[in-house]
C-alpha cells in the first residue's frame, strides 16, 4: 500500500493537449474515482499512473518514489483492464501466477497465492478452464484475481465493469467494493458512470477536457457540487437548470416562473446578474398548493414516479418517490425545498 | 390484415414442404456435370491406379494380375527405403528452415521501419517464380567452377563447395533452395498470424512485468501457434510431393542420393515403364500422405486456442 501524488500532470498527442496541469493527491488505502465524459482525459491519466503511456510533463510519486519515467514493470501497481486482457491461451490459475512465474517465484508459494485470491473471488473451481471457457463476469474476476495475486502497492481499474450487463455491474460493483475493504490496497478506479463513482469512492474526482472540476466525497459532490457541469453530471436523473435572475427576494426564469431560494443567498450580493437556478428532480415533492405544472412524460418505474412537467414554459424533471396519480397531461402541483437549491452563476458556471 | 397474409404465406410454404419428392429428382441434371467430372479427374484415377498396383503391367507388355506381389517386393526394397529416408530428411529441413526463418522475417516485418512495404513486396517475390526457372538460375549457382555461390565463400576465405554434385550436400543444397522459395509464404501467413494479436495481454504483461523476450515467448509464441501450424501443414504436404525443383537439378543424383519417393516412383513409372510396380508406389507415397495430413490436423487442433474460443 502506498499514496499516490499527482503534480502537475501533463499530457500531449501531438499538437492536441488532453490533460493540463493536473494535481491530486492520493491517501494511502483510498478508493478514488476518476470520472468523466468519454475523451474527459481520465483513462489517459490511469494509463500514465500505469506506465503504459508517457507522460509529456509533472511528476507521478507511489509512494516516496518518483515513477514519472519508469516502466510499468518497475512501477508495482496491478491494472484490471475493460476488456479483462486476460492471457486467452492460459488457464485461470496460469493467467493468474503469471506475474509470479516472471518473477521467478518458487512455484508452491505461487500456487498457494493463486489459491488465496481464488478464494477471495470464488474462483476455486474455475482454476483450470481457459479465459474462453468463462462468462463475462468470472473472467472480470479473474483479472481482478491476477491483481491480487501481484499484492501491488496500488491498483488501477480501467471501466472494469463496462462489458457487463446491468444486473451484473451491481453485483460486480459490490465485489470490488469489499476487496477494497477487505484488502485495503490504494485504488484508483477509472468510469465514466457516474453511479459507480458515487457507491463506490472514498473520493471522486470529476474530469472535463483533462481539468479537475471538483475532487471531494461523493455526497460532498452531490450536496454542494462547485460548478455546473459537476451538478449536471453528478446525479441521476440530472439536475434541472433554470436561467433567471434575482428579484425582490425571489427566483424569476426567464419565461418567468417564480421560485423559492435558500435562507443563506443574500439578494443583495447576487441580485441582477443572470444566475442559473439548479434543484435535483428528487427534491422536488408533488403538493396541491405549489407551482403547477402539466405533465409531458410520465415513467413509473414502481419504486417511483418520474416526471417532466411544463410550468408555464420551464420545463422541470421530477422524481417523486410517492405514489401519486399523474397521467400525460394532467396538471400537477408541486413544491421546492428551498433548502435544496443551487445557485450558479451564469457567466462563469461557479456555484455562489 | 397483416395477420391473414401471414397464414396464406404459411399454408403456401406448408404445401410445398409437403410434397419434396415431387421436386427432387428434377435436380439431378444440374448435378450430373460435376459428378461426371469428379468421376472422370479424381474417381477413376484413383481406382485405376489402385487396379494397376494389383497387376504387373510394364508399357509394351501383356498386363497380368499380380495380387500384393508389387507391395511386397516394395518392402524389400532398398532403393525405396532409401527414397522413403531422403524425402523425409528433405521434408523435416524443408518445413523446419522456412518456419524458423519465416516467423524471423514475420517478426522483423511486423514492426514499423522506413520502406517497409517495399521491402516486403520484394521479399515475396522468390514465391512467384516457377520452380523450373528457379531450378536453372540455382544449378548455375551451385556450379562448382562458375557458380556465384563459390565466389561469395572465397570471399570469407571458405573453399569451394560441391554442392548439389556431392552426395552428402545436395539434400541440404536443395534444402536450401525450397527455403529460400518458400520462407516469404511462411513469413505472410505469421505476418497474418501477429497482425490478428490482441493488443491487450500484452499491456497487462507489461504491467505484470514482462519484458520483451519473455512477451515473445509467454504470449506472441503460443498465440501464433495456430498460424505456424497451418505454415506447417501446407509446407510439410507440399515439401513430401516436391518433385519439379529436385527433378530440374539432379534427377535424383548425384547416384540415388536425392532421390525421393517422388523422383524413384516416376523413374519406375515413366523411365522403365514398370507401371504396376509405380503405382504400388504412387498407393502406398498416398497413404502416407493422407495419415501425415491427419497428424498435423490433430496437432493443429491441439494448438489452436483461438478455435475453442467458439466451442
Amino acid at each position: 500500500m502506498a499514496t499516490v501524488t499527482l503534480q502537475n500532470i501533463q499530457k500531449r498527442f501531438g499538437a492536441v493537449n488532453v490533460i493540463q496541469d493536473l494535481s491530486v493527491d492520493i491517501a494511502d488505502g483510498e478508493f478514488v474515482v476518476l470520472v468523466g465524459p468519454s475523451g474527459c482525459g481520465k483513462s489517459t491519466l490511469l494509463r500514465m499512473v500505469a506506465g503504459l503511456e508517457e507522460v509529456s510533463g509533472g511528476e507521478i510519486r507511489i509512494g516516496a518514489r518518483e515513477v514519472s519515467n519508469l516502466p510499468a514493470r518497475d512501477r508495482d501497481i496491478a491494472m484490471v483492464f475493460q476488456n479483462y486482457a486476460l492471457y486467452p491461451h492460459m488457464t485461470v490459475e496460469d493467467n493468474m501466477g503469471f506475474a509470479l512465474k516472471l518473477k521467478r517465484a518458487n512455484p508452491a508459494d505461487t500456487a498457494e497465492r493463486v489459491k488465496k485470491a481464488a478464494a477471495i473471488l470464488g474462483l476455486e473451481n474455475l482454476l483450470q478452464r481457459y479465459p474462453r471457457q468463462l462468462s463475462g463476469g468470472q473472467r472480470q474476476r479473474v483479472a481482478m484475481g491476477r491483481a491480487i495475486v501481484r499484492n501491488p502497492q496500488v491498483f488501477l481499474f480501467d471501466e472494469p465493469l463496462s462489458n457487463l450487463d446491468a444486473k451484473l455491474r451491481v453485483v460486480m460493483r459490490s465485489e470490488i467494493k469489499a476487496m477494497h475493504q477487505r484488502i485495503g490496497t490504494t485504488t484508483i478506479y477509472v468510469t465514466h458512470d457516474q453511479i459507480e463513482a458515487m457507491t463506490m469512492a472514498d473520493k471522486i474526482v470529476v474530469l472535463h477536457d483533462g481539468n479537475i472540476e471538483q475532487v471531494g466525497a461523493p455526497l460532498e459532490l452531490y450536496d454542494r457540487p462547485a460548478n455546473l457541469f459537476v451538478a449536471g453530471f453528478i446525479g441521476s436523473p440530472a439536475m434541472n437548470f433554470l436561467d433567471g435572475k434575482i428579484e425582490e427576494g425571489v427566483f424569476r426564469t426567464e419565461k418567468g416562473l417564480i421560485l423559492p431560494l435558500p435562507a443563506e443567498v443574500s439578494p443583495a450580493k447576487a441580485g441582477g446578474r443572470p444566475l442559473v437556478y439548479g434543484i435535483r428532480p428528487e427534491h422536488i415533492r408533488a403538493s396541491d398548493q405549489g407551482i403547477q405544472g402539466r405533465a409531458a412524460i410520465v415513467e413509473g418505474t414502481g419504486s417511483e414516479i418520474f416526471a417532466k412537467l411544463d410550468c408555464g414554459g420551464e420545463q422541470l424533471s421530477c422524481l417523486f418517490r410517492e405514489r401519486i396519480d399523474v397521467r400525460f397531461g394532467d396538471t400537477v402541483g408541486i413544491s421546492i425545498d428551498a433548502k435544496q437549491v443551487h445557485l450558479f452563476d451564469k457567466a462563469t458556471g461557479h456555484r455562489l | 390484415m397483416a395477420s391473414v397474409s401471414i397464414e396464406t404465406a404459411r399454408t403456401e410454404t406448408g404445401d410445398k414442404r409437403s410434397k419434396p419428392s415431387r421436386l427432387a429428382p428434377n435436380y439431378w441434371p444440374f448435378v450430373v456435370p460435376a459428378l461426371i467430372v469428379i468421376g472422370a479427374v479424381i474417381v477413376f484415377p484413383w481406382v485405376f491406379t489402385l487396379w494397376m498396383s494389383v497387376n504387373s503391367w510394364t508399357l509394351g507388355q501383356a498386363q497380368t494380375f499380380a495380387g500384393l506381389d508389387n507391395y511386397i517386393r516394395l518392402a524389400t526394397d532398398f532403393r525405396f527405403w532409401e527414397s522413403l529416408w531422403h524425402t523425409l530428411i528433405f521434408t523435416v529441413l524443408a518445413v523446419v528452415a522456412p518456419l524458423f526463418l519465416g516467423t524471423l522475417a514475420a517478426l522483423i516485418f511486423d514492426a514499423q521501419f522506413p520502406g517497409r512495404g517495399f521491402l516486403r513486396g520484394v521479399f515475396v517475390m522468390p514465391m512467384m517464380a516457377t520452380p523450373v526457372a528457379i531450378a536453372l538460375v540455382w544449378t548455375m549457382m551451385f556450379h562448382p567452377q562458375l557458380g556465384v555461390l563459390n565466389y561469395l565463400l572465397s570471399l570469407v576465405g571458405i573453399g569451394p563447395q560441391e554442392w548439389i554434385y556431392n552426395r552428402y550436400s545436395v539434400i541440404p543444397s536443395l534444402v536450401l533452395v525450397e527455403t529460400w522459395q518458400w520462407t516469404p509464404l511462411i513469413m505472410l501467413i505469421v505476418l497474418g498470424g501477429l497482425a490478428a494479436l490482441p493488443r491487450e495481454p500484452y499491456e497487462s504483461a507489461e504491467i505484470d512485468g514482462a519484458n520483451a523476450w519473455q512477451k515473445f515467448r509467454y504470449l506472441t509464441l503460443p498465440m501464433i501457434a495456430p498460424f505456424l501450424m497451418i505454415g506447417v501443414i501446407i509446407r510439410s504436404i507440399d515439401a513430401i510431393k516436391s518433385f519439379d525443383i529436385i527433378y530440374a537439378m539432379t534427377q535424383g543424383g548425384p547416384g540415388t542420393a536425392s532421390e525421393t519417393i517422388n523422383i524413384y516412383l516416376y523413374n519406375t513409372a515413366f523411365s522403365y515403364y514398370d507401371i504396376g510396380y509405380g503405382s504400388a508406389m504412387a498407393v502406398v507415397f498416398f497413404v502416407i500422405i493422407i495419415a501425415l495430413s491427419f497428424a498435423l490436423m490433430m496437432v493443429r487442433a491441439r494448438a489452436n486456442w483461438s478455435d475453442m474460443e467458439t466451442r
